[in-house]
């Protein structure tokens, strides 16, 4: 049985690689249980690819993933009885409404009837999705389609909540009150790890954070320690080494 | 103003090279090779059209139809058309709707389509060769303008179906089009035997002049004053197209597309309350069935060739189809729906997050497509046999009912997880509602793999009812259950092994494995080989072999276009025979050699 003192997440060198291409490289990363991880990285760094290999979407090339001590590629289906999860842009069952969604899925992973009418009913209501009880998820906005993604995430209280970019074209409304979900759910023990580039949205959020740059841990640690006496901000820079352009050229446009 | 606008012609000149510069761009192993191989095969069919012109000018018309009918079908069976340049990406640029679509449409040239269908039109001028040089010129000037029609009707069509294709009734609409096309194609001789004998007839040379296609050949053969104006009249109908067209490109280029959502009322019914992971997917799939105009318009293409077909037999009075309306649908149907977890998507991943979902997926698949087409097929399959009065027809109908029914329901999820063609996410796709945006030839191989592999599911059946009516029934109920039991167990384990490489599949594209070669890596003649093969087995096989094999078995009287009928009776058996292992060895070619090729490599994915 997984108990609270092993981490929520452990990846041991998990790598992958895309034809030429080293997306991650070795990647070592521990969430402690009931922390609030946030994964920063630039565009491209392996962020979504590191999620997707610890949460079972994606077969690594090498290294492993535990949930809660339960080896995601080896005991995968009780892993997933223990997270929920939020991917980057993949397709729903397009053709139901939201309410069909989460009823759909609440049976299907075997949960009573009542209770999932009733969670599917709070959570519409919570992410006011509860208007939109004709429209099919096909037609639902870009925001919208983070909210019943996470939902879905939710739906079956999970121990362990993973989130690429949840706060991705969401409006600030919704964003507080995802915000607000969040905080009590880890608050109330639960584990989140989200990803991010939105170093104010993460300081403000979590207590741990991992830097993933060009497919590799750059640091990682609790939020105090990564971040040092600046802010996440310009620890961020020091650690992928970016410079900033914008400065140069351009002349034509603002003469 | 700083910018003045770019003239028309410079315009046209940079969309073609807009144009040619993605087409390099996106030509990439398969793509290149397969584009190849598709020119090969367009040139060797332009250069028939030719020898047809030289050889037999009486069929001309007839074959510049089907060129036609290529422009008008191709991007209805075949996904969106090109979109290459989609009217989008000029939305901002300060032209009228009118200027953008003369440059779109000369963009539309810039492929090898056209090029292609160019010298297949070379065949009017060598047909105006008869009649003198006046011939030729005509001939050259038809041909182009020809060949601009065509590629605007195309156009005009395929705009119209994105504009319009909203609603269920409009899908539907668009199905039973398709569906009755392809049996004109494959059985519409029937009628034209029994309008009016010989293909020659008078009514036969005016329809095929009237069509767009023909027109070209009438200026040929008119006195000059009437070529000229034809050529004028053709002209004219350019112009109409293109401010149609143009219309149609600003229309949608401000109207949402929302990929094929039909117009609901009221709230939806609930999913039933069941803890059973089966029922509660297969009420899943019902909606979409419901719900997904691609999914209705499938639906429709089978059911409706499923019925004309036999309608248009009865032209000749030949009523032996009439029973089996229902099982036709039945196989159309099964071929139609081979790449449903492809058109999905992504959203495989809540399957592959939920705990043992995979069982429940595959079973509610099943379930559903039973629903969905089950009832219609048996209800068609009674009333025709009923109706017909074939009553030698009942243990046949009763016995390969169940086992086709089971076959497909089998077929289609193994063939759905082990032979997935992907596609664009719903959620992506624009412009044409009924384009699942997955590779065209690929589905196509999949659908006419699945039209000789439902029948074969029910070949125990076939035999037993031969030996006794009532153990075909008995057998056909048996290896139906069978069928969709064992290939749905397979199709799961399969997808609780693989489904996170299909997901991937689905998300990036087939994996980069540089050393292992594929269907690209075939020689070229060995592609256009398996091309041909593909589109034309199923003659020798089904409707030259099949079929006479069982009207000789029923001693069914009428030789109608059956070549082994038409022989003296020591020849027919053989003839059969032969027509069958004809289409069975093209079709073991057809999937064998691209199967030898890629087994023959050893597979670096861990």
């Amino acid at each position: 049985m997984p108990t609270t003192r092993e981490p929520a997440l452990r990846t041991t060198g998990l790598r992958k690689v895309f034809g030429d291409h080293v997306a991650v490289d070795d990647v070592d990363l521990t969430v402690p249980a009931g922390s609030f991880y946030g994964l920063v990285g630039p565009n491209g760094s392996g962020k979504t690819t590191t999620l997707a290999m610890s949460v079972g979407l994606l077969r690594p090339d090498a290294g492993s993933a535990e949930i809660f001590g339960v080896d995601v590629w080896r005991d995968t289906v009780r892993a997933k009885e223990l997270i929920g999860v939020l991917p980057d842009g993949n397709a729903m069952p397009e053709r139901l409404t939201g309410r069909e969604v989460l009823t759909y899925l609440g049976l299907l992973r075997g949960m009573e009837p009542a209770v999932v009418a009733e969670r599917a009913d709070e959570l519409l209501r919570v992410l006011e999705l509860d208007s939109a009880e004709r429209t099919l998820v096909i037609e639902y906005s870009t925001g919208m389609r983070k909210k019943i993604g996470l939902a879905i995430a939710l739906l079956h209280a999970p121990r362990l909540l993973v989130l690429d970019e949840p706060f991705e074209a969401v409006d600030p409304v919704s964003a507080a009150t995802i915000r607000t979900i969040l905080r009590r759910f880890a608050g109330n023990g639960g584990s989140v790890i989200i990803s991010s580039h939105v170093m104010a949205l993460v300081e403000q959020l979590c207590d741990h954070v991992g830097v993933i740059s060009d497919g590799r841990v750059v640091a990682a640690g609790p939020l105090a320690d990564v971040r040092g006496g600046g802010s996440l901000d310009d620890a961020f820079v020091d650690l992928v080494g970016a410079r900033t352009g914008g400065a140069e050229g351009l002349a034509w446009l603002t003469s | 103003m700083a910018h003045l606008l770019t003239p028309a012609p410079v315009a046209a000149q940079h969309m073609v090279r807009m144009r040619l510069a993605i087409m390099r761009n996106s030509l990439r192993g398969d793509d290149a090779s397969n584009l190849t191989a598709g020119v090969s095969l367009g040139v060797l069919l332009a250069i028939g059209t030719i020898a047809v012109a030289v050889l037999w000018p009486a069929y001309l018309p007839l074959t510049l139809a089907g060129w036609l009918s290529g422009w008008i079908f191709g991007p209805l069976l075949f996904g969106g058309g090109s979109e290459a340049l989609r009217p989008e990406y000029f939305s901002m640029l300060p032209a009228t709707p009118r200027q953008v679509a003369v440059a779109l449409l000369a963009g539309a040239f810039a492929g090898p389509a056209p090029a292609v269908n160019l010298l297949a039109l070379m065949s009017l001028p060598v047909y105006g060769w008869r009649f003198g040089p006046v011939g030729v010129l005509v001939g050259l000037v038809a041909a182009v303008s020809t060949l601009i029609i065509m590629v605007m009707i195309s156009r005009v069509f395929v705009a119209l179906i994105g504009l319009f294709v909203r609603s269920r009734l409009t899908a539907t609409t668009v199905g039973v089009l398709i569906g009755t096309a392809i049996a004109l194609c494959s059985n519409g001789w029937a009628l034209a035997a029994a309008l009016g004998g010989t293909d020659t007839a008078a009514w036969f040379e005016t329809v095929f002049r009237v069509l767009p296609s023909g027109w070209g050949v009438a200026a040929v053969e008119a006195s000059w004053p009437l070529a000229l104006a034809i050529l004028v009249a053709g002209a004219g109908v350019i112009g109409l197209l293109l401010a149609v067209w143009a219309r149609l490109l600003s229309r949608r280029v401000v109207s949402a597309v929302r990929g094929g959502v039909p117009s609901r009322r009221g709230t939806p019914r609930p999913l039933p309350a069941t803890t059973s992971g089966a029922r509660i997917t297969a009420a899943k799939e019902l909606r979409a069935w419901w719900r997904d105009l691609v999914r209705i318009q499938l639906l429709a293409t089978a059911f409706s060739y499923a019925i004309v077909t036999p309608l248009l037999l009865l032209a000749i009075d030949a009523w032996i189809m009439v029973p089996f309306t229902g099982l036709i649908a039945i196989v159309m149907a099964a071929s139609s729906s081979a790449n449903l977890y492809g058109a999905d998507g992504t959203a495989l991943w809540l399957t592959l997050m939920t705990p043992g979902a995979e069982r429940s997926d595959v079973r509610g698949r099943q379930l559903a497509w039973l629903l969905a087409v089950g009832p219609p097929a048996v209800l068609l399959s009674l009333a025709g046999t009923l109706v017909s009065g074939e009553s030698w027809a009942w243990p046949w109908v009763l016995g390969l009912l169940p086992a086709l029914l089971g076959g497909g329901a089998g077929l289609i999820v193994l063939l759905g997880v082990t032979s997935l063609v992907p596609g664009t996410d719903p959620h992506k796709r624009g412009g044409n509602p009924l384009s699942t945006g997955a590779d065209e030839s690929a589905e196509t191989g999949i659908a006419w793999l699945v039209l000789i592999a439902v029948p074969t599911t029910a070949l125990p059946a076939a035999g037993a009812i031969l030996y006794h009516p009532l153990a075909g029934i008995a057998a056909g109920l048996l290896t139906g259950a069978l069928s969709m039991w064992g290939f749905g167990r397979i199709a799961y384990r399969r997808l609780e092994s693989r489904g996170i490489e299909l997901l991937n599949l689905m998300k990036h594209g087939p994996a980069p494995t540089p050393d292992k070669p594929t269907t690209a890596d075939l020689p070229v003649q060995h592609r256009i080989g398996v091309m041909i093969c593909h589109l034309i087995a199923w003659l020798p096989l089904f409707p030259q072999g099949v079929a006479p094999l069982f009207m000789k078995i029923f001693g069914v009287e009428g030789p109608s276009w059956f070549l082994a009928l038409h022989l003296p009776s020591m020849w027919q058996w053989p003839t059969i025979i032969a027509m069958i292992a004809t289409g069975l060895l093209m079709y073991g070619y057809a999937f064998l050699i691209p199967m030898r090729l890629s087994s023959s490599s050893t597979a670096p994915t861990s």
